[in-house]
């Protein structure tokens, strides 16, 4: 039992990380209807770039700000740049898509050239460690957990009940109606891209303070952030917080009888099965 | 020479890859991300059973194809229940799985040992354990497994699967067994993929895991993007260029350690400017223009022969199709209650009644793509409730949309071509082996297609994409493709909103002609001018149910329905 | 039609500009240097053991010119990339290495490459030295294959030995899901369970590279073990140990590598931490002293026990090319591998001689550090396997 605790806070944690990785991906990908798998080495640009500026000196809290501004550079720069011009030429969501993957492979390798290999960890970073009962966790973890209340909740009060939420949500809706009504669709995208990246930076600089940052910490993110979206639902931040949920519990909770060796697809397993069931998937797509 | 020959080779093994995935993806519309775990499938039933069985040439190259089809087809059998976004996450979780398990199940996969020491191929005594001598197998092989993919994707089915890309129910609507269609081409995708996995068994003479990651499936996506979806040559074009190009950028002298993430940086500027300066990918989708066109040539007589109204409905078998009691609920709302209609052949029957009275669920409920929750559908007096909407289409019940749902990349003429009934090219089998069959077939289907295009007036327009069509020839076009179905029963779904007084009046004798051959033919409209002028009959519907049932002059001299719906 | 004539007449120049540099590259007789090929993960996920395994043999090759190259003809490294581990990137670099430089050795690196490419060395009788890959499927797979590094599993061994001396008798296992790891699954527990008298009380597995752990530590942490043994390879002990560590887990963690990647992860943690090893501190002073010395003045950071393979690699091929010269036979890949095995013993940067053993491993001491409070492995003594 004391095992199973254990696993369901796990689940917990890594399910708000992923949860907060799908909201801002799902952001992107729903307003804009590009896949935007570059989402990755971005955040691991966030990540090296909180570490970059501790190791300069500078307080963490401000290096986290300054990753969160790289992010959302990297990330309006990579829609401008590239996919922009290839939308504006009416290419299939399949091109922005690849185009995407070929900006991976140039950031991820550009970090390698800039930074070199190897690990990148924050030393002396102290955080407390708890022990609640038999559970163990540490402030990062509880980080985890709030930062995905915080900023979920923020972007769910910005889209619902601003004027530009609004009309970003009108965008995911129907982008030619948006259009219509005046919506400058290409500020919105420029936004959605500064906001979803802006949002992927702050998991990036927890994971750096809890596991260390690496070149290729970025596939991994953007894969589950991918899985997280279409689990809960394309267009939702509800679904995409239960998606992420879903993910974290399953892949913890499912290894409590069943060796780890599985871990990587234990939560493909169940998602099979859980489609081949309910081919509509978990949840419909619904606003917000 | 052998470095040359082995980059080769390499670009043989991905053009498999590349071509049978766009199969999937440019022709069938099928986002599956699976096609390396299809490629490992390959490897490792080639590796398993010479290593551990021994069995000898060709049976494992065969294993392996068989095997792959046959996993392809397992897979596509539960993943095309689902719809849309979930088959990329369905196959992503079957390509991750089945890594995990070759690389767990030791006992059969050597684990993340992997499988070493696969014997090389034999030719009269010669081992073929160099690029020199293996190219030749390598490129026999590709271009036989081109052959296949060029000849499925060519063909009538081919055109079938475009079809189902863009627009499914539209498929469905002209009698397509997408379900079928789908598991055949998951079948040929993944059986392809598997020889190639066969080769590279054969070629590296090991199988591990690692090379077939679900990188390996997005580097052959980009390949099928980069070199244009939906062409074949394309996806050689794009395999050679991604597959040649790191080689290219070894030649740039760099230091040691940054130099193959530098040639990586390059490698995506490349490939991200490619795609930025043609976005459709080298080669963009092939028109088939060229063959239709010749197809069509001289010896065309004997259709000249047969005149339209042969073709578009003389053989009209007089059917009746009627519901009864028919209701339809979506979760708590009532669509239809209690609707009984009756459609008559030789008979134009309007359908009236305000927006959501559930004149397209009536529609939808004949034709069997929505299921009743109470009543009946009777054609000519038996139920049709076993049938399928694309087996009740092909018993001759067809219906357009309202929405149109053309196949907007495809030309007009294949628009049409596509949707003839009993193509001989539309099995699969007949495409391998009966091609003559297949050619003689196509060729007078491509005369009766624009003998119906003629009929609709849009000959004019034949090898115009369809999406560059106005509004009213669109308009024209689908008429053209219902009544290419040679259907019995035709279901309108308003055909003629939107369109001026002169197109009217030349659609106006289309429309009587189909009923004075027999056709029973049934349009949903708004315009009270055309149903008086068109209509025999009408039903009013209002609230899910006939409220009024008559002759078009009596329903609009009925004062209640004047009040409700006329004005 | 012009659409399609413009990249196809694009690729057809590529072809030719790859032919001419390939014609142009492979036409020495007479050679002005003598090349050695490497193939590492220079790009990819462990791309930090290409960049110190080709830093220490770009050094080794400097000091070798340095001295007068093999008989005054200066040596050549020609580095290549299996993108950390991708069997058909090793091959592709193999056919390079073979045809556009004429490389008769090669040094190499990660058991799935390694394995691609040894069918090609068995026919072009090419001279293979790995001093990185540990899996025990690497053995014999190649004739002309030699390892100048313990295998993971004899390393794997000593650590079970040391815990059995702490006396404990439950061990938990933490592995890399891959060869390496699991062949230190295979070799410790039999060992454990059988000669040992232990019990294993937990066997969990990791992806490479992972860096969330907390599941295993769970399972790791439920099943109450007197001893952790970590069967993983850098960077991923440093995490383990200090996930470990965090998780309240206090029994004596062992494992079977160190060096300062994971002592920058495990951070404070590290204390305590103790492993088998066959690298020696180079503070005993001789070639390795040398070695560390200039390795740090070169790259600016301590060499560790991969590097100091891959310099002693470059070495023993150096010195095999030199045999090959005095006795007036061709510098060929077949006969580098007869003469290694007419004479398998070679100066070690570990310090005296290693041995070449039959099996192409060349056998070393293997001994037993601890990490001290400021983070750097304390040698204790030398392990006897039982």
């Amino acid at each position: 039992m004391d095992l199973f605790l254990q696993l369901f806070f796990n689940g917990l944690t890594n399910g708000s990380y992923y949860a907060l990785l799908g909201v801002g991906f799902g952001l992107i990908f729903a307003t804009t209807k590009i896949v935007h798998f570059a989402y990755g080495p971005i955040f691991a640009c966030a990540a090296y770039a909180a570490w970059w500026a501790a190791s300069l000196g500078v307080p963490l809290p401000l290096a986290g700000v300054f990753a969160v501004a790289v992010a959302a550079v990297l990330g309006v720069a990579s829609f401008l740049v590239i996919y922009r011009p290839i939308q504006v030429r009416g290419a299939p969501g399949l091109v922005a898509l690849i185009a995407s993957l070929g900006l991976f492979i140039l950031l991820e390798n550009l970090l390698g050239i800039v930074f070199g290999a190897g690990n990148k960890v924050i030393e002396n970073v102290n955080y407390d460690v708890f022990f609640l009962g038999p559970v163990f966790f540490t402030s990062i973890h509880l980080w985890q957990i709030a930062s995905l209340a915080i900023l979920g909740g923020a972007l769910f009060l910005f889209l619902r009940y601003t004027r530009f939420g609004k009309a970003i949500v009108a965008m995911t809706d129907n982008r030619e109606m948006a259009e219509i009504i005046g919506i400058d669709t290409t500020r919105m995208a420029i936004a959605v891209f500064a906001i979803g990246s802006a949002l992927s930076a702050v998991p990036a600089v927890l994971i750096l303070l809890k596991d260390g940052a690496t070149t290729h910490m970025g596939f991994q993110a953007v894969f589950m952030a991918f899985v997280t979206v279409v689990v809960g639902g394309i267009g939702s931040i509800r679904g995409a917080v239960v998606g992420g949920f879903a993910l974290g519990l399953v892949q913890s909770l499912g290894l409590w009888k069943i060796p780890t060796e599985w871990q990587s697809s234990i939560a493909f397993v169940v998602l099979f099965l859980i489609l081949v069931a309910r081919p509509q998937g978990l949840f419909g797509a619904s606003r917000l | 020479m052998e470095y040359l020959l082995h980059i080769a080779v390499m670009v043989c093994l991905y053009s498999i890859l590349a071509t049978s995935f766009n199969l999937l993806i440019g022709f069938a519309g099928l986002f599956a991300l699976s096609q390396a775990a299809f490629y490992g499938l390959g490897a490792y039933t080639t590796a398993i059973l010479l290593v551990d069985v021994g069995l000898p040439f060709p049976l494992p190259l065969i294993a392996s194809a068989v095997v792959g089809a046959g996993v392809g087809t397992l897979l596509a059998l539960p993943a095309l229940r689902i719809v849309g976004d979930y088959l990329v996450v369905v196959t992503l979780a079957f390509q991750i799985i089945l890594v995990e398990v070759a690389m767990n199940w030791t006992g059969l996969t050597g684990g993340t040992d992997g499988i070493s020491g696969v014997p090389n191929y034999q030719v009269f005594g010669l081992s073929l354990d160099s690029p020199t001598s293996f190219l030749p197998v390598a490129l026999l092989v590709a271009a036989l497994c081109f052959w296949i993919a060029w000849r499925l994707a060519t063909s009538p089915f081919g055109r079938s699967l475009r079809a189902m890309r863009e627009n499914e129910s539209a498929a469905v609507s002209v009698g397509k067994n997408v379900v079928a269609m789908k598991l055949v081409v998951f079948a040929f995708s993944a059986g392809l993929a598997a020889v190639a996995g066969s080769l590279f068994a054969r070629y590296f003479n090991y199988v591990g895991a690692d090379s077939f990651l679900i990188e390996e499936t997005i580097y052959i996506l980009a390949m099928v993007i980069l070199g244009g979806a939906g062409n074949l040559v394309g996806s050689v074009l794009g395999a050679a260029i991604l597959v040649i190009l790191p080689e290219l950028l070894k030649f740039i002298a760099l230091p040691v350690d940054i130099a193959d993430k530098s040639r990586l940086v390059l490698y995506g500027l490349v490939m991200v400017a490619i795609l930025i300066y043609r976005p459709q990918g080298l080669l963009g989708e092939r028109k088939t223009q060229a063959r239709t066109r010749a197809s069509s040539g001289p010896g065309g007589g004997e259709a000249a022969a047969v005149p339209l109204r042969a073709s578009a409905g003389a053989a009209a078998r007089g059917r009746t199709i009627e519901g009864r009691g028919l209701a339809k609920q979506f979760g708590g709302i009532v669509a239809i209650s209690s609707l009984d209609i009756r459609l008559e052949p030789g008979t134009i029957t309007g359908l009236i009644g305000p927006n959501g009275a559930g004149k397209t669920t009536a529609f939808n409920l004949l034709t069997g793509f929505l299921k009743p929750t109470g009543g009946e559908v009777l054609l000519d007096g038996s139920s049709t409730g076993a049938l399928k909407p694309y087996e009740l289409a092909r018993a001759g019940v067809a219906r357009s949309f309202q929405d149109l749902r053309l196949f907007t990349k495809m030309t007009v003429l294949e628009n049409v071509l596509v949707a003839l009934p009993g193509q001989v090219g539309d099995s699969v089998f007949s495409v391998y082996f009966r091609p003559a069959a297949v050619r003689r077939d196509e060729a007078a289907n491509v005369r009766r297609a624009r003998e119906v295009l003629a009929f609709v007036g849009l000959e004019e327009q034949l090898h115009e994409t369809a999406e560059n069509l106005s509004y009213a020839e669109e308009k024209l076009l689908v008429v053209a493709r219902l009544l290419a179905t040679g259907a019995d029963v035709l279901l309108f779904d308003e055909p003629l909103s939107g369109l001026d007084g002169a197109t009217l009046q030349e659609i106006f004798p289309v429309m009587r002609r189909l009923a004075e051959s027999g056709k029973t033919v049934c349009i949903i409209e708004h315009n009270l001018d055309v149903i008086k002028e068109l209509c025999s009959v009408v039903y009013y519907l209002d609230e899910g149910h006939a409220m009024a049932v008559g002759r078009p002059e009596e329903l609009m001299a009925d004062p209640e329905l004047a009040e409700r719906y006329f004005r | 039609m012009k659409t399609l004539l413009r990249p196809l007449a694009a690729a057809v120049m590529s072809v030719a500009l790859v032919g001419g540099l390939a014609a142009g590259a492979s036409a020495q007789d007479n050679p002005k240097s003598y090349k050695i090929g490497a193939i590492l993960a220079m790009s990819g996920k462990a791309n930090w053991y290409g960049k110190v395994m080709s830093q220490a043999i770009e050094q080794a090759v400097d000091e070798i010119n340095a001295a007068g190259g093999i008989d005054g003809v200066p040596l050549e490294a020609v580095i290549e990339d299996h993108k950390s581990g991708v069997a058909k990137e090793g091959v592709a670099a193999m056919n390079r290495l073979i045809d556009l430089h004429d490389v008769q050795a090669v040094l190499t690196s990660f058991s799935p490459p390694t394995l691609a490419i040894a069918p090609i060395a068995d026919e072009k009788g090419i001279f293979l030295l790995n001093g990185g890959g540990v899996s025990s499927a690497l053995i014999g797979a190649s004739k002309y294959l030699f390892h100048n590094r313990s295998l993971a599993s004899d390393l794997g061994r000593a650590a079970a030995t040391r815990a059995h001396e702490l006396g404990a008798k439950r061990m938990a296992q933490l592995a890399w899901k891959s060869d390496a790891g699991e062949s230190v699954i295979k070799a410790v527990e039999p060992y454990w369970t059988g000669t040992l008298g232990g019990e294993i009380v937990a066997t969990e597995s990791m992806e490479v590279g992972a860096t969330n752990i907390d599941t295993q530590m769970a399972k790791i942490r439920a099943s109450k073990p007197d001893v952790l043994g970590l069967w993983l390879f850098s960077p991923d002990p440093g995490l383990a140990i200090k996930r470990a560590r965090e998780f309240g887990m206090k029994m004596p963690i062992i494992g079977i590598e160190y060096n300062d990647q994971i002592a920058k992860l495990a951070g404070k943690y590290a204390a305590g931490y103790e492993y088998t090893s066959d690298y020696f501190t180079p503070a005993e002073g001789g070639w390795a002293k040398k070695f560390a010395d200039g390795y740090e003045k070169r790259y600016g950071e301590q060499p560790e026990f991969y590097a100091a393979n891959y310099y002693e690699g470059t070495y023993v091929i150096a010195e095999l090319m030199r045999r090959a010269k005095a006795k007036g036979i061709p510098i060929k890949g077949d006969k580098l591998a007869e003469l290694l095995r007419e004479n398998p013993v070679f100066d070690s940067v570990y310090g005296g001689k290693m041995t070449f053993q039959d099996n192409g491993v060349a056998k070393k001491r293997v001994a037993l550090f601890k990490v001290d409070d400021a983070g750097k492995g304390v040698f204790q003594h030398y392990i006897e396997v039982k």
